[in-house]
C-alpha cells in the first residue's frame, strides 16, 4: 500500500485548521476521487492538478485508482490553495518526490495548467496557524513571499512552478521559471484614496474647539466617537483629519491587520512588492476606511458567497471606520454592530460555519440632525423642513443600544464667523496633536504591559475596576450617577476608560475628579470646559491671584 | 521717621504728577484716597503724606512705600514705552468714570481711579463716550466652550455695530469677547489688573498686543505692577464704570464676574446675562443674576445693543418663529379648514356639519379658502389642495379674501 501525506491549512475566518492531504494509489476502478467534503473549487483542483502534473513533465498515475482525502473530514474545506498539497502528494505517492521532508512542510498554492503556482488569498493567516501547529517550513507562491515572511519563526520558500517545488523537495538543482503575476486586489469598497486623507491636516479646521478635542481623546484612548450636527459643519472634515492622528501600527498590529488583508483578498499590491525591507513589516500606518451607507452588510461585516470574508469592520481593525449619515445605513447593519463595537471582533455563522474576525477599530459616526440635515437645535438657525415624525424616526435608527455603546458624543456646529474671522485662531497642526496622542499612548502600553490589551477602550471593565480604579471621589460620583439613572453600568464603564484617556492627555497618575468631569462631559455632550481642554506653556499661567505668584511677579507693595 | 529731603520734596507737585505718585502710594480703589483727592485735591493730599501727615490713616498705610518714589520718571518711562497717563480733566478722560465717586464701595474698592495708563491707538472718551458707547462683556475664568461661542458671537456682533466690547483679557470668557470683538475688525478694550505693560495671563501676550495695536489696554495701576486678588476686585469697578452696560456670559456662584455685575448696578448701568443649561454649574451665578437682580435677560449682539442703545437710536425686534399661511386664518375659517376631509371630497353640507356650523356661511368660507389655495373643489365637492411641491415651510397657499379680517 502506497500512502502519502502532504500537509496544508483550511480556513474559517481568521482561524487555521491544519489539513492533511492524504494520497491512496491503489489498484481498482481507474478514478480519481477527491472526499474529504471539499467544495466546487477544491474539486476542480482535480483537473488542474492532473493537468499541472502532466504539463510539468511528470507521470501522473491514470492507470490506477488514486483516492485523495483531506483530512479531517469532517471539516468543510474551500478555496483553490490546496492544488499544490494534492499534486505533491499524488507525486510522493507515486514516487516521484521523497517523502522524508513533507511531514514539517506546509504547502500553499493554486496550480495552473502550465504547473505554475499561482497566489491565493490567506497566505498570511495560514502561515500563522501553521506555525502554531509546529510546522517549521511553508511553501508558498513567490509574490507572497514577504507576505509570509511575517511570520517569524519559519522558513519560507518562495516558489514560481510545480517543478521547483519538486526539485527543491528532492534536493536538486531549482530549475529557473518565468515570474508569476501577483493578482492584483482591488479594495471592494473604496471610497476616498488613502492619500488624500494622508495629506489632511488639522490645522485647516477653524474652530470646533471641543470636538477637535473629543477627536484627540478619541485617538489617543481607541475610543468610539458620534459627530453630529447640521450638514456642512465638518464632521467628515474632522473624522478624515483622524488617522493622520494615529501613530504607526506596532508589529503584532500589523501582522493582524495584514491577516485580514490577506483574508480579503490579499494585501494591496503595492505593499506586498515592498517586502520585508520595509521595516519587517508590510502595513505601518493604522487602515481608515469609509464604507458608503449603500454597502451592503456582507461587505461591511464581513461574509459574501462560499469563504467567509472579513468585511470593512474588521480592514478597520486598528485602525478608524467612519460611518458617514449614519442614520441611513440599514437597521439590521446599525445592530448588528452592537457587537464590534462592544467585543473588538464580529462573528459570522451561517450554516454550520462560523467565523470571527477581529474588529477592534475606532468607530466614529457622522449623523445629521434630522433627514434633510438643516435642523438646529438653536430655533434662530432652524432652517428644516422635516416633519417631526420623520425626524423622531430618523434618530431612532441610531438606537439607544447603540449610543449606549459610544464613548464620545460630540455636536459640531457651523464655524461662526467670528471664529472664522479670529485674527488670533492658531489651530493646532495634526503633528502636534499626534505627539500628544503618542504619549498618551505610551502611558498605556506602560501601564498594560504584560496583558492582552493595548488601549484603555480596549480593557473590560471589571480587570479596570479591579486593576486601575479612579481616585476614591471620582469613584463615589461615577456610582452615584449610576444610581441616580443618568449612566447605565456600562455607560459608566465608558466614562471610566474615557477618564483614563484624559489623565494619560495630561499625564495624571489616576484620573480624579477632574478627568472624571472632562470624561462625563464627553459623554454626555456637554459643552467643555475651556480650561480643562486648553494647553497653556506652563504653570505659570495656572498661578490665579490669591495663589502665591512665581519668582519675578512680586507685587509692587501689598495692600 | 525721618524721610530724606522732606522738606524740599514737599513743595507742591503739578495734579497729574501728584496722581501718578499716589497711585503708586496707595492701593487702587482705595477709598479713603479716592475721598481725600475729591476732597482736597491731589496735589494737596500727595504734599500731605510726603510730610509724612497722617490723613485718615492713609500715612502709616504708604510709609513703606514713600521711599523710591518717582512719578515724573515713572511718567517719562512710560511715555517711552508709547503708554500715556490720562486723569480727569483730560479731554481723553471717559465721564462715565466721575459716576463711581457716587456709586459707594464694594469689598472696601470705589472711587473714581486717579488716573488711566492706556496704550493704544484708540480715544478712551471716543470709544467709551460716542453713539451707543462700550459694553462689557465678562465671564469666569473656567468657561465652557458654549459660553465662549456665545461671547465671541455676541462681541462680534456688537463690535460689527461699532459698539466697543471691555473685557479683562482673562482666560475663558474674557478672550472669547476680545476675540470676538477683533475678529469684527471692531475696537476692544482690555482693563487690567497690572501694569499695561505686562501680560498677564502670560499666555495671552499676543492678543494684548493685538489688542494694544487695535484697541486700547487699560489700567489705573503703573507700568510695571504685578496683579493681586485686591487688584482684580478693583479693577471690575473700571470695566463696569466705563461700559453702558455688563454682559455677564457664564458665571459660578463665586465668580469675580458677578462683582463686576454687581458694580454696574451700583453704577446704575445695564446689567445683563447669558443664560445656559440650567445643569451647568458656571451658568448658576448669572441664571442667579437674572432670577434675584434685575438683569436682563439676552441671547445675541442685537438684544444687547436694544438695552444700552440710546432712546431712539434702535428698533427693537421681537424673535419669533416662522410664519405659515395658516396663521392668518380666522378661527371660523380654521374651523372649515379642519372639516374639509384630505383625499375623499365632500359636498358642502357634509364639511359644514362636521365643522357644526351653517351651510351657507360654510359656502363662502369654503369659496374663500379655494381663492387662497387651501382648498379644492370638485364635481363630488370639497377636498383640501395637494400641497405645493418643495414643502417650504413659508411659501404656501396666498391668502386674498378675509386677509383684513384676520384677528
Amino acid at each position: 500500500m502506497v500512502v502519502a501525506t502532504t500537509r496544508t491549512v483550511s480556513l474559517t475566518g481568521a482561524t487555521g485548521h491544519l489539513v492533511d492531504v492524504q494520497v491512496d494509489i491503489s489498484h481498482g476502478l481507474v478514478a480519481t476521487a477527491l472526499v474529504g467534503r471539499p467544495d466546487a473549487s477544491v474539486v476542480e483542483a482535480r483537473d488542474r492538478c492532473r493537468a499541472a502534473v502532466t504539463n510539468s513533465g511528470f507521470e501522473w498515475p491514470s492507470t490506477r485508482r488514486v483516492t485523495i482525502l483531506l483530512s479531517p473530514a469532517d471539516l468543510p474545506k474551500s478555496g483553490s490553495h490546496f492544488d499544490l498539497a494534492i499534486a505533491v502528494g499524488v507525486l510522493a505517492a507515486s514516487g516521484t518526490v521523497p517523502r522524508r521532508r513533507l511531514d514539517k512542510t506546509m504547502l500553499i498554492g493554486e496550480l495552473g495548467l502550465d504547473g505554475r503556482l499561482r497566489p491565493v488569498p490567506g497566505v498570511l493567516p495560514m502561515t500563522m496557524a501553521a506555525r502554531a501547529r509546529g510546522m517549521t517550513c511553508v511553501v508558498v507562491p513567490e509574490p507572497q513571499a514577504a507576505e509570509a515572511a511575517l511570520v517569524p519563526g519559519v522558513d519560507v520558500i518562495g516558489v514560481r512552478s510545480l517543478l521547483q517545488v519538486v526539485a527543491r523537495l528532492k534536493g536538486v538543482e531549482v530549475p529557473d521559471a518565468p515570474p508569476v503575476e501577483a493578482t492584483a486586489s482591488a479594495a471592494l469598497l473604496s471610497w476616498r484614496g488613502d492619500d488624500r486623507v494622508a495629506e489632511l491636516d488639522l490645522s485647516e479646521v477653524l474652530g470646533m474647539t471641543d470636538a477637535r478635542f473629543a477627536l484627540e481623546v478619541a485617538a489617543s484612548g481607541g475610543h468610539h466617537l458620534m459627530l453630529s450636527g447640521p450638514k456642512g459643519a465638518g464632521k467628515t472634515t474632522l473624522a478624515e483629519r483622524l488617522p493622520g492622528l494615529l501613530p504607526d501600527l506596532e508589529v503584532e498590529e500589523s501582522l493582524e491587520l495584514c491577516a485580514i488583508y490577506s483574508l480579503s483578498g490579499g494585501l494591496p499590491a503595492e505593499l506586498s512588492r515592498r517586502g520585508p525591507e520595509a521595516g519587517g513589516r508590510l502595513l505601518t500606518r493604522p487602515p481608515f476606511r469609509a464604507p458608503h451607507h449603500s454597502a451592503s452588510r456582507a461587505s461591511l461585516l464581513g461574509g459574501g458567497t462560499g469563504r467567509v470574508r472579513p468585511g470593512e469592520v474588521s480592514r478597520a481593525h486598528t485602525g478608524a471606520l467612519f460611518l458617514d449619515e449614519f442614520p441611513l445605513f440599514n437597521t439590521d447593519i446599525i445592530e448588528a454592530l452592537r457587537q464590534p463595537l462592544e467585543s473588538g471582533e464580529i462573528t459570522i455563522t451561517r450554516g454550520e460555519e462560523s467565523a470571527t474576525f477581529p474588529a477592534r477599530a475606532m468607530v466614529v459616526l457622522a449623523c445629521n440632525p434630522c433627514p434633510c440635515g438643516d435642523f438646529h437645535p438653536r430655533n434662530r438657525d432652524n432652517r428644516c423642513t422635516c416633519t417631526e415624525v420623520r425626524r423622531r424616526d430618523y434618530r431612532r435608527k441610531i438606537s439607544g443600544p447603540i449610543t449606549d455603546r459610544i464613548d464620545i458624543t460630540r455636536h459640531v456646529e457651523p464655524v461662526a464667523p467670528h471664529e472664522a474671522r479670529d485674527p488670533l485662531a492658531r489651530p493646532e497642526p495634526t503633528a502636534v496633536v499626534r505627539a500628544r496622542v503618542e504619549a498618551a499612548r505610551r502611558r498605556q502600553a506602560d501601564r498594560y504591559t504584560a496583558t492582552p490589551w493595548r488601549l484603555n477602550a480596549h480593557v473590560p471593565g471589571p480587570v479596570l475596576r479591579e486593576r486601575w480604579p479612579l481616585e476614591p471621589d471620582a469613584a463615589l460620583l461615577l456610582d452615584d450617577r449610576v444610581y441616580s439613572g443618568t449612566l447605565t453600568r456600562r455607560g459608566a464603564t465608558r466614562v471610566h476608560r474615557l477618564a483614563w484617556t484624559v489623565a494619560d492627555l495630561r499625564a495624571a497618575e489616576r484620573p480624579g475628579l477632574a478627568e472624571l468631569d472632562v470624561a462625563l462631559r464627553l459623554r454626555s455632550g456637554d459643552a467643555l470646559v475651556v480650561e480643562s481642554i486648553s494647553r497653556r506653556p506652563g504653570p505659570v499661567d495656572r498661578s490665579l491671584p490669591g495663589t502665591p505668584l512665581p519668582a519675578g511677579a512680586v507685587p509692587e507693595g501689598g495692600p | 521717621m525721618s524721610a530724606p529731603g522732606r522738606g524740599a520734596r514737599a513743595a507742591e507737585v503739578g495734579d497729574r504728577v501728584a496722581r501718578v505718585a499716589l497711585g503708586r502710594l496707595g492701593e487702587p480703589g482705595d477709598p479713603r484716597i479716592a475721598r481725600l483727592v475729591a476732597e482736597l485735591g491731589a496735589p494737596a493730599v500727595h504734599a500731605a503724606l510726603l510730610e509724612q501727615r497722617d490723613v485718615c490713616g492713609v500715612e502709616t498705610d504708604v510709609a513703606a512705600r514713600l521711599r523710591g518714589l518717582d512719578p515724573e520718571t515713572d511718567l517719562a518711562r512710560a511715555a517711552a514705552a508709547g503708554i500715556r497717563f490720562l486723569c480727569p480733566g483730560d479731554h481723553e478722560w471717559p465721564a462715565a468714570l466721575s459716576d463711581l465717586d457716587h456709586a459707594g464701595a464694594l469689598n472696601q474698592r470705589g472711587g473714581a481711579p486717579l488716573g488711566l495708563w492706556v496704550r493704544g491707538p484708540r480715544r478712551l472718551d471716543e470709544l467709551c463716550g460716542s453713539g451707543t458707547g462700550a459694553v462689557a462683556v465678562v465671564g469666569s475664568r473656567s468657561a465652557t466652550t458654549y459660553g465662549t461661542g456665545v461671547a465671541g458671537s455676541m462681541a462680534a456682533d456688537l463690535a460689527g455695530e461699532g459698539v466697543a466690547v471691555i473685557s479683562g483679557a482673562a482666560f475663558g470668557i474674557d478672550q472669547a469677547a476680545h476675540r470676538g470683538a477683533l475678529s469684527a475688525r471692531g475696537p476692544t478694550i482690555a482693563v487690567l489688573a497690572c501694569g499695561v505693560d505686562r501680560a498677564y495671563p502670560s499666555a495671552h501676550r499676543e492678543l494684548l498686543a493685538y489688542v494694544a495695536d487695535t484697541g486700547l489696554v487699560v489700567s489705573e495701576l503703573a507700568p510695571g505692577c504685578a496683579p493681586t486678588k485686591l487688584r482684580f476686585l478693583a479693577r471690575n469697578r473700571l470695566i463696569a464704570a466705563l461700559g453702558r452696560g455688563t454682559v455677564v456670559v457664564e458665571a459660578a456662584f463665586r465668580s469675580g464676574a458677578l462683582n463686576t455685575a454687581n458694580w454696574a448696578s451700583l453704577l446704575n448701568r445695564v446689567v445683563m446675562g447669558v443664560p445656559g443649561p440650567v445643569t451647568s454649574a458656571p451658568s448658576e451665578g448669572v441664571h442667579e443674576l437674572i432670577r434675584t437682580r434685575d438683569a436682563s435677560l439676552v441671547t445675541r449682539g442685537s438684544d444687547v445693543l436694544e438695552l444700552v442703545a440710546p432712546t431712539g437710536t434702535v428698533v427693537p425686534v421681537t424673535h419669533r418663529g416662522s410664519e405659515r399661511p395658516h396663521d392668518r386664518l380666522t378661527e371660523r375659517q380654521q374651523q372649515v379648514l379642519d372639516a374639509v376631509p384630505v383625499a375623499q371630497a365632500a359636498p358642502a353640507s357634509s364639511v359644514a356639519r362636521t365643522a357644526g356650523l351653517a351651510v351657507a356661511g360654510v359656502v363662502t368660507i369654503l369659496r374663500g379658502l379655494r381663492e387662497a389655495g387651501f382648498v379644492e373643489v370638485g364635481e363630488d365637492g370639497w377636498r383640501l389642495a395637494s400641497p405645493p411641491a418643495g414643502g417650504s415651510a413659508v411659501a404656501g397657499p396666498v391668502l386674498t379674501a378675509e386677509r383684513q379680517a384676520g384677528p
